[in-house]
């Protein structure tokens, strides 16, 4: 419940600083850079220096159809471990995620800079999960035993809105919420992986997560893209722009 | 109060700049930490921990009937334990017990209670297969059964046993019935 919060919260921040983007006279057209993509996913590498247990290394490659549109290759490579009092798991594996990206920013607003993308992806994960020991009690007593490495296959599929904004030339920063859901494993349904990497707990069939990354762009095209006026909606703008 | 929106630099046409480019309730706010720090508040968010709330344990869950009027019935006085662990009763002398939770012992494929109904003994054997079970990452693993349906039972109270579910997990279904 708190993480669905946090995800409508930070979506309502979203929305409402985009609210405030076209509040001043648009020009007829803009030229739009089209780009290539090469991005890394830092948290992960982040979040390995705070818990040497979990590695996880990812990106992705997107290239620009036009101003609203995008393909998107990614990728990445997972080692996760996780103890607690009663199980010791360990899942190693690789990823590749493939699909498109909407910028859902208008073209005076994003100006090739700035970037609301919805992404719609599928995802394929190849693993191994082993479970070295867990404990079981009950009644009889105490069991100690193990579950041996076995090879996994799980896709899914993703939706995962986020922003991008350039900072320097041709270099942006951004985040994006994932939100995916498992489609076909090859697992047994009582030993689902623990762990998937690129979707997150295998033991859920809805997962959710959140990447920070680091984007280079390679301009290779500009397009000039035309721009609707919104004569209604400045007037009304400007009525409140009056109030004291 | 209502909330005004105004632009302050009409001439800045980026949606986002590092410059304050708009105010809600005379706040300037620069619009791009907005964005940047929704961005880490789902991380803080994210990073939670969860506790096992899940039922960890697979019963035998055994219904009790009376054979005459095979009703559900509660018997005056039941007691339960392990044919092999006397000391330790599951339940003793106790009331009100309409259906018994029966743990099976994981590291064998048969296992055997006596069940003291009204103050009489009778054993009943349970054959059985099990598997492990993920539960969740929380919870860990658990062992689920398949009940074979060859059960071996005295009948000094008991006056038979019926089979409504041979799967035991961790879910609330009757597996057996004990008509006494």
């Amino acid at each position: 419940m708190q993480k669905i919060s946090g995800y409508i919260i930070s979506l309502s921040l979203i929305i409402c600083s985009g609210q405030v983007h076209s509040q001043v006279s648009a020009p007829d057209s803009v030229i739009i850079p089209l780009k290539v993509m090469a991005s890394i996913e830092i948290a992960g590498p982040i979040m390995y220096f705070i818990d040497k247990n979990n590695l996880s290394l990812g990106g992705y490659l997107s290239c620009d159809l036009n101003e609203k549109l995008a393909i998107y290759i990614g990728g990445g490579y997972s080692d996760y471990k996780y103890s607690q009092y009663n199980y010791m798991y360990l899942s190693k594996g690789a990823f590749i995620r493939s699909g498109i990206d909407f910028n859902i920013l208008k073209p005076e607003t994003s100006i090739g800079k700035y970037r609301f993308n919805i992404g719609l992806h599928y995802g394929l994960s190849v693993l191994t999960s082993e479970t070295p020991s867990f404990k079981y009690e009950n009644y009889w007593g105490t069991i100690t035993s193990s579950l041996p490495s076995k090879h996994y296959q799980g896709h899914f599929l993703e939706i995962c809105p986020g922003f991008r904004a350039e900072i320097f030339k041709n270099f942006s920063i951004g985040w994006s919420v994932s939100l995916r859901k498992l489609i076909y494993t090859n697992a047994d349904k009582d030993l689902r992986p623990l762990y998937i990497p690129g979707y997150g707990s295998g033991a859920n069939t809805v997962s959710a997560g959140i990447g920070y990354y680091l984007v280079w762009s390679f301009p290779f095209k500009k397009i000039k893209v035309s721009v609707k006026p919104e004569p209604a909606e400045e007037a009304e703008e400007s009525e409140e722009t009056q109030e004291p | 109060m209502s909330m005004i929106i105004t632009r302050t630099d009409t001439s800045n046409r980026n949606f986002l700049n590092f410059d304050p480019s708009c105010e809600i309730m005379n706040i300037p706010i620069p619009k791009i930490s907005v964005l940047l720090l929704s961005g880490l508040f789902l991380i803080t968010t994210s990073c939670d921990q969860e506790a096992c709330f899940e039922e960890t344990n697979a019963f035998l869950k055994a219904s009790m009937y009376n054979y005459s009027t095979l009703k559900i019935k509660a018997p005056d006085s039941l007691s339960l334990f392990g044919l092999t662990k006397p000391e330790v009763k599951i339940y003793d002398k106790a009331k009100n017990i309409t259906s018994t939770l029966m743990p099976l012992d994981c590291s064998k494929e048969s296992c055997s209670y006596v069940i003291k109904i009204n103050g009489v003994n009778d054993t009943i054997t349970f054959i059985y297969t099990s598997s492990p079970h993920l539960i969740s990452k929380s919870c860990g693993y658990t062992y689920y059964h398949t009940l074979n349906t060859a059960i071996d039972f005295s009948t000094n109270e008991i006056d038979s046993l019926g089979f409504t579910n041979n799967s035991i997990t961790t879910f609330d279904a009757e597996n057996i019935r004990i008509y006494y």
